[in-house]
């Protein structure tokens, strides 16, 4: 399924995020920032993660800090998002703003 | 240029590998206490799912990984091995090998029942290993690993996520990942990694198995390796090794918090220079990249025969010189070329261990597979089109040599029956044997099943080779029962097409109550062999040098005294011969001084008659027609410098001629 607008301002991921298809993720990841000030991306439970999903994340968040745009997920991060995140051993060393972002939390407890 | 395709060669590579598990389960069979089998088992099953994940095979890396945990356990001593883990392992690496060969297949009940069973062999392993102490936990390692991947691994089907996952398999680890390196995403080559990791391990471990995580990427990844000492074994862990499921969102943050920061290095960096560690000693080539090779050799071969004769012809010394070079280096690159493609009959058996394996579980007796001269070597086309007939020889040995232990024991003989499997090399022939300490050929059941199916004459006169011969008639066989194994009379008849079909010689000898020996003489090539070129009458023939003997001369007065007996007298013994002259109906009148070529199989001899020994030849051996399929004389063709074609003598076929000849005139007085 390609990555499309749901709504104005909420982008819905493809069910396929890995290393295969996450070239043209990027592309209309890109473009749909280009065009919102304020985005929120919808990802479904039972996605296809790889770390490569991971990255691409985290260089959007980059983005949209330098463009003073606000990103957000529409869920925690749950399922295999979660599992790779743990995986890959990106949760050990998260500011509390990377734990606001992927697992809406407000702080470290 | 083309490049291989990395799935094929991890199929080649995987092929190999579950050769080499299954050899070691076989030999971890015999001896069960063998821990450097167990160890390397364990590799074996460790990189089949390191690089299965790698290449995308996520079954094959998934059902490995349980077989894999078995014999980690093993290894640790937490379970003893025992046949029935070395048996479901075996089984489990058949599953394995339908992975690798059909990975989108509908594996899953059969991976599911195979599990079961190595659940049970464990299981079974861990109860009756109770009695024995735990060992104490021997002291631990702690090491701080700094890692980065080649930007273009996961482009190149490298998953960071089954790397970091073995890591934690080696003990108590904390994995921080480092995404300072990641851009903005306008920048983002997207399928670029841009992540590293810092990682702190308490392991018992030795640094090595650090390495061994990291063995199909260690060419061009980064890897720093520091040993914290002393251990922090009073240190409180960094992290439980829980699956990663378990983990609950909540919970990461806290770890989070509880984790010290990563201290600065204390000891020496045991840095890896990882280039320089592994360096590449072969090359794999395709088979028919090396078949290709072998034609365009065999072509030069002849092209440089056909020089030699021009500048045989010619008066330029200088032409002369050139030609005596090229002849020089066709005869290196040849003889390089067959070294190419020799390989040690090792290979083929292998496989006739597990084969055995199988076939005693399957007949309930108790039998051990021999095997010397594994270090002989075949060209591989031979050793390829070998494989079929010496399964047919292996099985009919297990099921019809072989008694019962209950039969064994009431004969007076050991309860193990014993195969041996041996190669040697004789000149320029293989001898490959099976031999077993069964119950032999019973050659009145033999004679009296080829008489009632027409294929003798009642009491005909038959030597016993002649006799044992008739076994490999189609449809040929004295067994009382047909099992599910052998029996049928199909399969020895196979044997016999395709031992004829690479020009060999198929040798019985057997002795009631004692076994049977089952010898093959096989050319050790198929493609280009030295050759005796003669002539005989206006023909020219080759003989294979590696079964000339030696050449002598046959006056014509001797030749006429002999007339009608055909025997030549060598060294105080009877050599019979065969006048190739009158065998080619040449319609020629002899030369004057005749020469007699003496040629041997083994221990049999014969002469061959011909007019005139030209020299040696390298042969480039061509196949015979459709056509001339049948005519047993000769094995094939080659093409001679001056264009023409000179038919190549089946030796194993000639020899037995005059064998045949010498018995029947014996027989005769």
């Amino acid at each position: 399924m390609p990555a499309s607008a749901v709504k104005e301002d909420c982008f819905r991921l493809p069910q396929n995020l890995t290393v295969r298809a996450i070239t043209i993720v990027q592309q209309e990841m890109l473009q749909f920032l280009d065009k919102t000030a304020s985005a929120t991306i919808e990802l479904d439970d039972d996605c296809q993660v790889d770390i490569s999903f991971i990255q691409l994340m985290e260089a959007a968040r980059i983005c949209a800090g330098t463009a003073g745009k606000h990103i957000a997920l529409a869920r925690p991060a749950s399922g295999p998002t979660l599992d790779v995140l743990t995986r890959s051993g990106f949760l050990e060393g998260m500011s509390a703003e990377d734990l606001k972002f992927w697992l809406h939390q407000g702080g470290i407890q | 240029m083309s490049f291989p395709d990395p799935i094929a060669v991890f199929r080649t590579e995987a092929a190999e590998l579950l050769e080499q598990i299954e050899a070691g389960l076989l030999d971890l069979n015999v001896n069960l206490g063998d821990k450097d089998q167990v160890d390397a088992v364990f590799r074996g099953l460790h990189t089949l799912k390191g690089s299965g994940a790698m290449f995308g095979f996520d079954a094959l890396a998934a059902f490995t990984h349980h077989c894999e945990t078995a014999f980690d356990r093993v290894r640790k001593g937490e379970v003893p091995a025992t046949r029935e883990l070395v048996t479901a392992v075996l089984e489990a690496k058949d599953h394995m090998r339908a992975l690798v060969d059909t990975p989108n297949g509908d594996h899953e009940a059969t991976g599911e029942a195979l599990l079961a069973n190595l659940r049970a062999a464990v299981d079974g392993a861990n109860s009756s290993g109770a009695g024995s102490p735990a060992k104490a936990a021997p002291g631990q390692n702690h090491f701080k690993i700094r890692f980065s991947l080649p930007q273009n691994a996961m482009a190149n089907g490298t998953n960071p996520l089954p790397l970091l996952d073995e890591l934690r398999e080696l003990g108590e680890c904390k994995i921080v990942a480092d995404r300072s390196a990641i851009p903005s995403l306008e920048l983002l080559a997207p399928t670029d990694l841009y992540v590293s990791w810092e990682v702190e391990l308490l392991t018992t471990q030795p640094r090595s198995a650090i390495d061994d995580v990291f063995i199909f990427v260690m060419d061009e990844m980064q890897l720093d390796v520091v040993t914290v000492e002393p251990p922090l074994a009073a240190r409180t862990p960094a992290k439980s090794a829980a699956p990663v499921a378990e983990a609950l969102p909540a919970a990461a943050p806290q770890a989070v918090a509880a984790a010290p920061a990563v201290p600065p290095a204390p000891a020496a960096p045991a840095l890896v220079d990882a280039k320089q560690k592994k360096t590449s000693e072969n090359v794999r080539v395709p088979a028919e990249k090396l078949d290709e090779l072998m034609d365009r050799v065999g072509e030069l071969v002849i092209a440089q025969s056909r020089l030699s004769q021009l500048a045989g012809g010619s008066g330029d010394l200088q032409l002369r010189a050139v030609s005596e070079d090229v002849e020089r280096l066709s005869g290196e690159l040849r003889d390089t070329m067959m070294v190419l493609r020799m390989v040690p009959v090792t290979q083929l058996f292998g496989r006739f261990r597990r084969l055995v394996h199988d076939l005693a579980h399957e007949t309930g007796k108790t039998i051990e597979l021999l095997t010397e001269g594994e270090t002989t070597e075949v060209d591989k086309s031979v050793i390829e089109r070998l494989a079929d007939p010496l399964v047919h020889l292996v099985r009919n040995s297990c099921d019809h040599g072989l008694e019962t232990p209950e039969e064994r024991r009431a004969a007076g003989k050991p309860e193990a029956g014993h195969i041996l499997l041996s190669a040697r090399q004789q000149a320029g022939e293989v001898i490959i044997t099976i031999k077993d300490d069964g119950r032999g050929i019973n050659k009145e059941r033999v004679r009296a099943k080829a008489e009632s199916s027409g294929l003798i004459a009642p009491n005909a006169n038959l030597t016993d080779q002649e006799l044992y011969q008739l076994i490999f008639q189609p449809g040929f066989s004295t067994a009382q029962t047909v099992t599910n194994l052998s029996g049928r009379g199909v399969g020895m008849d196979v044997v016999k097409r395709t031992i004829d079909a690479l020009r060999g010689t198929i040798n019985v000898t057997s002795h009631v109550g004692k076994g049977s020996e089952i010898s093959l003489a096989i050319p050790l090539t198929l493609a280009i062999i030295d050759g005796l070129l003669v002539r005989v009458g206006d023909g020219r023939y080759v003989i294979p040098l590696s079964a000339v003997e030696e050449c002598l001369e046959l006056p014509i007065e001797e030749d006429m005294r002999s007339r009608g007996r055909s025997f030549i007298s060598l060294r105080d013994s009877l050599v019979p011969f065969l006048r190739l002259r009158d065998l080619f109906r040449t319609g020629t009148k002899p030369d004057p001084f005749q020469k007699v070529v003496v040629i041997s199989t083994g221990s049999e001899r014969v002469g061959l008659v011909v007019d005139q020994i030209i020299g040696d030849h390298q042969t480039v051996i061509k196949g015979m027609s459709k056509l001339h399929h049948d005519v047993a004389t000769f094995s094939g063709a080659t093409i001679l410098g001056d264009g023409d074609v000179a038919l190549i003598l089946d030796v194993g076929h000639l020899v037995a001629e005059g064998q045949q000849q010498e018995a029947h005139l014996r027989a005769a007085g």
